[in-house]
């Protein structure tokens, strides 16, 4: 078994993984091998890493409350009755 | 009393029915959709990059999903049926709908990753994004990708959605939803990193120390 094709073949498919997007099966390969591999071990720390970052940086609206208030103000305006109001 | 004279009573039960059919309809409304506002807002503000513009984006969308709340499947994806709402109505109302395609396959976008992260760590830069809070640079980064990049990172990096998901919002191939995300995500690497560099925030001795594997 050649490794640089295992590594290539766990490289081609990261991103997929970390995204939950594989088979069962295919996630225990790739789990197996990146527990062994020096090269792609820190590349998945890094990818993870890197995506929890993205995650965390929502861009909120400074100000949801009133938002939805004028939103619920139009919607009583289209006959959204009285008790979709609370939040 | 008109409610037992002839068919007033059925008039006044139509009427009863239809209050509470109206009632029910509007409870549920409230429960599925209204519920969504947070991530429908961030969603919308990703598209306009202005919070104004994102309050009109937010409010046509909710009440395009009220006036049809008939044809909404209950049970269905209730979140992505209001992104998906809020994207044709953005892309609607600017005429802006990009054509753009991505041809790259994805699997070599994810070869590319493996050649930033090998950069990366060689410069002492490996460790860089579980050593900082790189939140504000993120945002700034995300703002500036081109429409087609942001929206697929953001539905899937931040909203938390499928691959499927994403494809049926945006309307395109689940194969161009990962071309999109993962050349998205690779954008923003290189982004966040020269970033960090112009900041100094890497390690000079990173580049030459072992990584420690999981015991």
């Amino acid at each position: 078994m050649n490794p640089m094709l295992d590594c290539q073949a766990v490289m081609r498919q990261l991103w997929a993984y970390l995204d939950g997007e594989l088979s069962r099966d295919r996630v225990a390969a790739i789990e197996a091998h990146i527990a062994m591999c020096e090269q792609c071990y820190p590349q998945c720390q890094f990818e993870q890493t890197f995506l929890a970052q993205i995650a965390h940086a929502r861009h909120e609206h400074s100000d949801l409350e009133r938002l939805r208030t004028r939103l619920v103000t139009a919607l009583v305006a289209e006959g959204f009755g009285d008790q979709g109001d609370r939040s | 009393m008109p409610g037992t004279i002839g068919g007033g009573g059925d008039l006044t039960r139509d009427m009863t029915d239809h209050a509470a059919e109206k009632q029910s309809k509007d409870a549920r409304f409230h429960e599925e959709a209204l519920r969504w506002l947070p991530e429908v807002t961030r969603f919308a503000l990703s598209l306009t990059k202005s919070e104004p513009d994102a309050d009109d984006l937010v409010q046509e969308t909710f009440l395009r999903a009220y006036r049809s709340w008939s044809t909404y499947a209950p049970g269905s994806e209730c979140r992505a049926w209001l992104f998906t709402i809020c994207r044709n109505t953005y892309y609607r109302e600017q005429n802006r709908e990009r054509r753009m395609v991505v041809c790259d396959d994805p699997e070599l976008e994810s070869l590319a990753a493996a050649a930033i992260h090998m950069s990366a760590q060689q410069s002492g830069f490996g460790d860089v994004f579980a050593k900082f809070d790189l939140r504000d640079a993120v945002v700034r980064a995300l703002g500036e990708l081109p429409d087609v990049f942001r929206e697929a990172v953001l539905l899937v990096d931040v909203e938390d959605q499928s691959y499927d998901t994403a494809a049926v919002v945006i309307g395109v191939p689940i194969g161009t939803i990962r071309s999109r995300l993962y050349r998205g995500r690779r954008l923003l690497q290189e982004r966040l990193l020269a970033y960090a560099k112009d900041l100094g925030l890497g390690s000079p001795s990173a580049s030459t120390t072992r990584t420690e594997l999981p015991q």
